[in-house]
């Protein structure tokens, strides 16, 4: 059962965002990233916690997962491609699945690993092949001749001819057969002391790249460098930093550089999710640029990564494009870094950039929600562009008991929503702005609300399907200030539904945008098409700006008959209490506190004469989503379909 | 203990404690029977829960932080997980709701393993949309080992999102599906190829006039669509009853299912008010059956006087003495007077059979029924005899005397002259899925602790004996029948 459960599990998409780390539920180390047919393949390796018996401070794997891409933001995991177990030669227990690569040549796929042979000291490097680059892979019996060492990586040149690079650094052709050395390891030559691994080797413009993590100090870490050449395998001459050493001291970094769509990126890795051991690392990716002369422009790494984020997809601003000076992050859960991170505006000034908001696809009633924690009454906007950008919404946040609070919410996490004041165009740069005082963030995320009505047309339409009646003229509710639904007895309802509310109740056959007084109320009558078999009052009313609790519905609607139609029955269900009349005839009542059922009371037998019928119903609520469904049924109880609704 | 149950007992009703489960079942909202170390555990809305060390005495002390509504719990390998909602930070009456998760090694809070987990969310609700995060339900798919959650409530749609089984969080990628409309208090159920939303619909907190009941429907898949009895989905409302008010108890809701062994099922719930407890809301339970693939409770057993009915031939389970004939006035059928006025003939009487009856224990047989007083046994729970999740320990007696069906040490049974209250004169009497009973002693002489295995079984259509319970076997049943 678990083996399924967990195969099920891998074939589900990874959560969709965009930031760094760019995969959230494990460990991945040495990105190597590849494009394939209009895609990016990630084969990171992948690190664990160690097992029980293993080397509790050492680099710990034991198989390879593949994740793939088509936009940087969203990855799906293929799950697992090899492990320590079914390669023939690794060492089943030595959990030293390294840095792999992954090439394609003429329609075949190489996937070349390192690991500790089965016989033997040291490190040797192997290959399996595919028909496609999720595998399965088959590999062969034993690791390539010629080649003692880690971290591979495969160049194949515009000539046809590829090479493998490995260690730090050495370089040797391939054979046509991608598993075997067509000439002696040379060592590269032109590279600065110091220690090297982990070689990438691309070419771009005709220059060959050779990049790869080294430490330039004594008993300092790794940093990204590289060197350029006119050949394949050098010399080399150096040219200087790709990326510093990490302000946070993880020793290793580990990379890839690919060309996605005409952009450049880095993929490389940081120990986000394990903070008190940089052997378990997460993979990163941020852009890169060449300036004019092929050199390579540093890469600062940020928290935000690369790609568009949806807005209405979570954002993570703690993954911050930029921030104001003391804004901090802290992890979620300490004791579970892959819970993620929140931020904390220091107060009044302090704000959060995210870049890369693509705002496109929200509606116009769109609004905000965020997660937030505060101690205190304070405010955050959203704003479009800078710190002094338009105001996008303004997010009040309640914590204290009181007004409109019941219960204390100071330092307690709850989601915020607010009304969008205005909806940026396209891509936003988004500003969070703290307007009072500290405030802590976990996400934003921008919500279209669902919709339920579009104004009708001069078109007659049909019932749906099923026979409801889904267009309704309907008055904007009257105030019918009941606290609960206990009321509504059947001698409270008849009272209060043939109440006089307004002139011409029983009488008129409203129109889409009429007005009348009912009360000390003026109130509109609305021609809509309902998208659902149920017409949700509450959402009309909500919509309105209008009071959705403690009310009275009012709707009616015409429905044409091509014939007579004799025993047929008018079938409803409401929330709360209704009544109906057809041809000004009371034919149902709906008494007590009722949920909207389908079918729930239907009339006695009717006739619907040929030609026009007017339905009109009234529908009460205390504190429910007021709501109805209607249709007609015959004598069979099949629904009725064929009259039109004007 | 037993003053307090004395006092609840003059309190109410003569037989109102074989109503409801007995102790202080004070709850609102109880999560699904849970058990740990031997004990039973249910929580509720507000915190906290009750304990009960044989099901059927039920006490506060069950310990739950986070507050909020509705808690459900499951036993996931050696870990409970508990799924509850808190209620967001709602401007008055809002509908911004929380999901939250949180682990136990323990569900006793003495027990030096009793420690939760930080609760994470699995899923919210903001206020605005078709949907209120609370009164999560959980099931654990049996056919496939995922991990659902059912929720929400009357505002808006019930919802299902999939949670990891590993660590209780919100698995990835999943989206909500909605899957009702108009319910609260939801719970999914698997059972034989189909899957079970129950719901609570009606009016609930509003005492003895609350209409709250429970509805189900069903679903090839958990994904849905759910639909009940007539054909009707119920993401349009629709619901087939499994449970609404009898028996003095008021408005049943939060259904949850508990397996106690092969057809033997009990339903848990809360009243909204039990007419006996000052209209409390009160934990229930009871005997859950399946009629046609649909859910239905059974009634309480509250005891009576009872033919009991083989279900492997319909014969009755009698005192093994002699057959006392009836007198007739007999008339030739072909030859009938319809002049002759028609008298009504009594049935047998005790007093007239009984002096032939040997005073010391009388062996069983099981044979025809004739409504004669040998056949007819009154079954009567007894008082702080205890119980179990299905009920209280009964006493069997032959209608009007003292004589006891025992069990006996080599797997037999006898009847006593006299009943003492001894365990192997105690039963339990518990209905079966498919509506007939398993009667079963509390304790073999002889053996060490209760007895969950041997049951009153005909071994022979005309010899009752006790033997292992077998679900698949009529032997093991018995029809309780009141005629």
């Amino acid at each position: 059962m678990n083996h399924l459960f967990k195969l099920l599990l891998l074939a589900l998409p990874a959560m969709a965002t965009a930031q760094n780390p760019i995969i959230h539920n494990q460990f991945t180390a040495d990105p190597t990233a590849r494009v394939f047919d209009g895609k990016v393949y990630l084969y990171p390796s992948h690190d664990i916690v160690p097992p029980e018996g293993t080397r509790k401070d050492w680099f710990c794997m034991e198989d390879y997962h593949v994740f793939s891409s088509s936009d940087l933001t969203n990855w799906h995991d293929h799950g697992i491609i090899a492990t320590q177990h079914d390669v023939p030669w690794v060492n089943a227990k030595s959990f030293s699945m390294w840095a792999p690569d992954c090439v394609e040549k003429n329609g075949k796929y190489y996937f070349y690993l390192p690991a500790v042979p089965e016989d033997g000291r040291g490190f040797r490097i192997g290959v399996g092949t595919s028909d496609s680059p999720t595998g399965p892979f088959i590999f062969e019996d034993k690791p390539i001749e010629g080649i003692m060492g880690i971290d591979p990586c495969v160049l194949n040149d515009d000539d046809g001819q590829s090479y493998i690079y490995w260690g730090g650094v050495s370089g040797a052709p391939l054979n046509a057969d991608m598993k075997s050395l067509a000439g002696k390891p040379t060592r590269m030559e032109g590279l600065p002391d110091g220690f090297k691994e982990g070689p990438f080797v691309f070419k771009h413009n005709a220059h060959y790249y050779l990049t790869f993590p080294w430490v330039r100090h004594e008993g300092g870490t790794e940093t990204l460098a590289y060197a350029m050449s006119e050949k394949p395998l050098g010399p080399w001459e150096f040219k200087g930093i790709i990326m510093q050493e990490s302000a946070t001291r993880c020793w290793t970094n580990h990379h890839s550089i690919v060309c996605y769509q005409g952009e450049w990126y880095l993929f490389y890795h940081h120990n986000d999710y394990s903070p008190r051991d940089d052997k378990r690392r997460a993979a990163r990716i941020d852009r890169l640029a060449f300036n004019p002369d092929g050199t390579i422009q540093e890469v600062i790494p940020t928290l935000r990564g690369v790609g568009i984020t949806q807005a209405t997809a979570r954002i993570e601003v703690d993954r911050y494009s930029k921030a104001h000076e003391g804004t901090t992050i802290a992890y979620n859960d300490t004791l579970n870094p892959f819970r993620g991170w929140h931020a904390t505006l220091p107060g009044a000034k302090g704000w959060i950039a995210y870049n890369e908001v693509d705002c496109s696809k929200l509606s116009p009633n769109a609004y905000l929600t965020a997660n937030i924690k505060a101690s205190e009454n304070t405010m955050l906007t959203v704003r479009d562009g800078s710190p002094k950008g338009k105001i996008i919404a303004r997010i009040p946040i309640t914590v204290e008991a009181g007004e409109g609070r019941r219960r204390d919410y100071r330092n307690q996490w709850y989601t915020a929503t607010a009304q969008l004041e205005y909806i940026p165009k396209g891509i936003s740069q988004l500003y969070i702005c703290s307007e009072g005082t500290e405030v802590s963030i976990d996400w934003l995320q921008f919500k279209n609300p669902e919709s339920y009505f579009t104004p009708a047309t001069e078109t007659p339409v049909k019932p749906d399907g099923e026979g409801f009646v889904r267009r309704w003229t309907l008055l904007e509710p009257i105030d019918k200030p009941n606290p609960s639904n206990t009321v509504f007895t059947d001698s409270y309802l008849r009272e209060h539904f043939y109440m006089e509310y307004f002139p011409g109740q029983f009488s008129t056959v409203p129109r889409n945008g009429q007005r009348v007084k009912a009360g000390g109320q003026r109130l509109t009558w609305h021609t809509l098409d309902s998208e659902r078999y149920n017409i949700k009052l509450f959402r009309f009313a909500d919509a309105l700006d209008k009071r959705l609790y403690g009310v009275l519905f009012w709707a009616a609607t015409i429905i044409d008959c091509p014939e007579e139609m004799t025993d047929v029955r008018l079938s409803v269900g409401s929330n709360s209490a209704s009544m109906w009349w057809l041809n000004g005839q009371e034919v149902l009542l709906l008494s007590g506190d009722r949920r909207m059922v389908r079918d729930d009371a239907v009339s006695n037998r009717l006739t619907l004469k040929k030609g026009h019928n007017i339905i009109r119903g009234a529908v009460i609520n205390g504190p429910g989503m007021s709501d109805f469904c209607l249709r007609f049924i015959d004598k069979d109880g099949k629904p009725i379909t064929h009259f039109t609704i004007k | 203990m037993n003053r307090i149950k004395t006092s609840l007992l003059l309190l109410s009703l003569p037989l109102a404690a074989s109503f409801a489960q007995t102790g202080h079942p004070y709850i609102h909202d109880p999560s699904t029977i849970a058990q740990c170390d031997g004990k039973y555990y249910t929580f509720g809305t507000g915190g906290g829960g009750l304990i009960s060390a044989d099901g059927w005495t039920w006490h506060a002390g069950a310990v739950r932080p986070g507050g909020g509504a509705a808690p459900d719990v499951m036993k996931i390998g050696n870990r409970y997980l508990i799924i509850y909602g808190a209620t967001g930070g709602g401007l008055g009456g809002g509908h911004n709701g929380r999901i939250l998760t949180m682990w136990n090694k323990t569900l006793d809070p003495s027990s030096p393993d009793f420690k939760f987990t930080k609760p994470i969310e699995v899923a919210a609700s903001d206020g605005l949309e078709d949907n209120d995060a609370i009164d999560p339900g959980l099931l654990l798919d049996p056919t496939t080992g995922r991990l659902w959650v059912c929720y929400g409530t009357y505002f808006g749609n019930i919802r299902l999102i999939e949670l990891n089984p590993a660590t209780g969080e919100r698995a990835e990628g999943n989206e909500p599906i909605d899957i009702a409309i108009d319910c609260e208090a939801t719970d999914l159920i698997y059972r034989d190829g189909w899957y079970y939303l129950l719901g609570t619909h009606g009016t609930c907190c509003d005492g003895v006039n609350s209409t709250y009941n429970i509805v189900v429907g069903r679903s090839r898949n958990v994904t849905g669509p759910y639909i009940d009895n007539v054909g009707r989905p119920m993401l349009q409302g629709g619901g087939r009853m499994v449970l609404a008010a009898g028996d003095r108890l008021i408005g049943p809701g939060h259904f949850g299912r508990t397996i106690i062994d092969q057809g033997v099922e009990i339903m848990s719930c809360h009243y909204e008010a039990d007419l006996d407890q000052g209209g409390r809301s009160v934990l229930g339970m009871r005997p859950l059956l399946w009629k046609n693939g649909w859910p239905v409770a059974g009634d309480r057993f509250k005891g009576g006087t009872f033919e009991i009915e083989s279900e492997r031939r319909g014969y009755a389970l009698e005192l093994a003495v002699d057959f006392v004939r009836m007198k007739q006035e007999r008339e030739h059928f072909w030859n009938i007077d319809t002049t002759k006025p028609v008298t009504s003939i009594p049935l047998q009487t005790l007093d007239e059979v009984a002096t032939s009856w040997p005073e010391g224990d009388i062996a069983l047989r099981i044979g025809d029924y004739m409504m004669r007083p040998h056949q007819r046994w009154t079954i009567t729970p007894v008082p702080d005899a205890g119980g179990t999740l299905t009920g209280p320990y009964c006493k069997i007696l032959i209608e009007g005397t003292t004589r006891a069906l025992a069990a006996t040490a080599n797997l037999e049974l006898t009847t006593v002259p006299a009943f003492i209250g001894s365990d192997e004169q105690l039963w339990r009497i518990e209905q079966l899925t498919d509506g007939t009973y398993r009667i079963m002693p509390k304790a073999i002489p002889g053996q060490e602790g209760l007895n969950t295995k041997y049951v009153l079984y005909s071994i022979a259509d005309s010899t009752p004996t006790l033997a292992e319970y077998d679900f698949n076997t009529d032997n093991s049943k018995w029809n309780l029948r009141s005629h």
